[in-house]
């Protein structure tokens, strides 16, 4: 995809994020634009999660400049955020909430309705557009508990699209699935990019499971470590910096990144 | 038993059990489901201890309950929201120091006052008149937000970041919810009492929680256990001369143990679902 010319919608500017005395992400410079696919990964505490908080509006820059849409960071609106379809990782939601899936995704409406308004047909009719997508408008009325992990998934993608977002930005979104599953929600991701010309940023520790379907891959260090598409990324020696210990390489093509658990 | 329905004070009753009960009722699906369970407890000891000052100073009770109230659910709200420590240990912390206040400012009452215990125990059948329509306003403005923000408050309990990153307003939401509950405390205190209100709070919803995965029956069903109760509650307190507070609560929560095993959550296979 060349996207040179175009306007980028997200754009850090040597942006730092973090807490007086701790910086959880440095001097980021990246821009992101419209109907690209970008995967991030990076190590545990590499500074994925607070890319996430940061896209998301959370989180503003104690240093350098973020730009959403063409409006800073800490001046997102509501109307902005709503913009940005999010799937969080799996386990912040409490899963046996009481809440039908159709009611699940109906929450997928509230941000764009704004305060007093109720929702209404046509936002039924968004939220019912938003499963059918996910292929789970048959189990509307199924109580989001009684969902498998993947379904479950499925039904906060269906969410996330019913805000009818410009940007779709997933954390994690095949941890602790099976590996059937997870492949359904990673060409589940694909097939909205394609249809609906999202921009998806997709928090990843699973290189070699989005590495065929991204345009770019950021990788971070708690800094930008290299960005730019998977074949200029996923070399062994850029790789063996970062992961370290945690890389493994069989093959020439053939990735795997793996959390490395220390013997006790 | 129907011939008690004729007296004035039992209608009053009536009309003030079902207004709190219905009022706790509703306002409770969404403690239960932020977990907030135990700030209802620290709001209305802290209330009580409002309402002892006001005796004591001889000032507004009620104003006292409100202020009283309403630091407590802001102050554990702001150290929640720091992540300056656990929600349950801030609200223990304050929930036995504003008792302490409250009972030190009894001890330094010079005569006996039965009204102060009134507010400790509840005594919805000496509702007046009014103080019937005091907790009918209040109600009214209650509910009135309540349901103006019902999407809201709905979407920051099941996640308030993924409702703020949504473009919800999720932390302004956040304290309204905490401040409806210190409000709600207050106009449940002279009908249940200060030790009760809790539980008025917490036991429709926990009940009805148990019987449905839907959001909107959850609702429905907690706010007609809260009138359904605090109704039978004050029948059978004047019917058999027992206390009102606990005549209410015992009943909501024999209702809470026959839920635990009607549940349908506790059925293997539970309806809908899907491999």
């Amino acid at each position: 995809m060349r996207t040179d010319s175009i306007q980028p919608i997200i754009r850090f500017d040597h942006a730092s994020f973090g807490f007086p005395g701790v910086i959880a992400l440095d001097d980021l410079s990246l821009s992101i634009h419209a109907g690209e696919f970008i995967g991030v990964i990076g190590p545990n505490g590499s500074g994925k999660t607070t890319l996430c908080r940061a896209v998301l509006g959370l989180m503003a820059p104690i240093k350098g400049h973020l730009h959403i849409f063409d409006c800073a960071c800490e001046e997102l609106r509501c109307h902005h955020r709503a913009k940005i379809g999010y799937l969080p990782q799996k386990g912040v939601v409490d899963r046996n909430f009481p809440v039908t899936v159709l009611e699940t995704v109906m929450m997928g409406r509230y941000g764009a309705l704004g305060l007093f308004k109720r929702p209404g047909t046509k936002d039924r009719e968004i939220a019912m557009e938003a499963l059918a997508h996910v292929a789970m408008d048959r189990h509307k009325d199924t109580a989001l508990g009684s969902l498998s992990g993947g379904q479950q998934q499925r039904v906060f993608i269906a969410r996330a699209l019913a805000q009818q977002p410009k940007v779709l930005l997933l954390d994690e979104p095949t941890t602790g699935l099976d590996i059937t599953m997870q492949h359904n929600v990673i060409e589940l991701v694909q097939h909205l990019h394609r249809q609906l010309k999202l921009t998806v940023l997709l928090i990843t520790h699973d290189i070699n499971m989005i590495r065929p379907c991204v345009d770019r891959l950021v990788l971070l260090k708690t800094r930008l470590f290299a960005a730019g598409p998977p074949s200029d990324v996923l070399k062994p020696d850029i790789l063996s910096q970062v992961y370290g210990k945690e890389l493994v390489i069989t093959g020439q093509d053939v990735v795997i990144v793996e959390d490395y658990h220390h013997p006790h | 038993m129907f011939e008690l329905l004729s007296y004035d004070f039992m209608q009053r009753s009536l009309l003030a059990a079902s207004i709190v009960g219905g009022l706790c009722s509703f306002i409770g699906v969404f403690v239960v489901l932020r977990g907030l369970s135990f700030v209802g407890a620290g709001t209305s000891h802290a209330a009580f201890a409002g309402v002892t000052l006001g005796y004591l100073m001889g000032w507004p009770p009620l104003a006292l309950a409100i202020l009283f109230g309403l630091a407590t659910v802001w102050i554990t709200g702001w150290v929640e929201e720091k992540g300056r420590m656990k929600l349950d240990v801030s609200i223990g912390i304050l929930y036995t120091a504003t008792m302490a206040l409250a009972i030190l400012f009894i001890g330094l009452m010079k005569t006996y006052n039965a009204e102060v215990y009134g507010y400790l125990f509840g005594s919805v059948l000496s509702v007046t008149g009014e103080e019937l329509t005091v907790i009918g306003g209040l109600a009214i403005l209650v509910l009135g937000l309540i349901v103006a923000f019902s999407k809201e408050l709905y979407f920051i309990a099941f996640d308030q970041e993924m409702a703020e990153a949504s473009g919800i307003p999720a932390r302004r939401i956040f304290f309204l919810l905490l401040t409806l509950v210190g409000f709600t405390v207050v106009i449940a205190l002279k009908t249940v009492g200060a030790i009760l209100v809790f539980a008025m709070i917490l036991i429709p919803a926990s009940t009805a929680y148990q019987l449905t995965h839907s959001l909107r029956t959850l609702t429905v069903y907690s706010v007609i256990i809260g009138i359904g109760t605090s109704l039978g509650g004050v029948m059978i307190s004047a019917a058999w001369d027992v206390p009102s507070g606990p005549a209410i609560v015992l009943l909501a929560t024999a209702l809470f143990f026959l839920s635990l095993f009607a549940s349908p959550k506790r059925m293997k296979s539970v309806p809908g679902h899907t491999h």
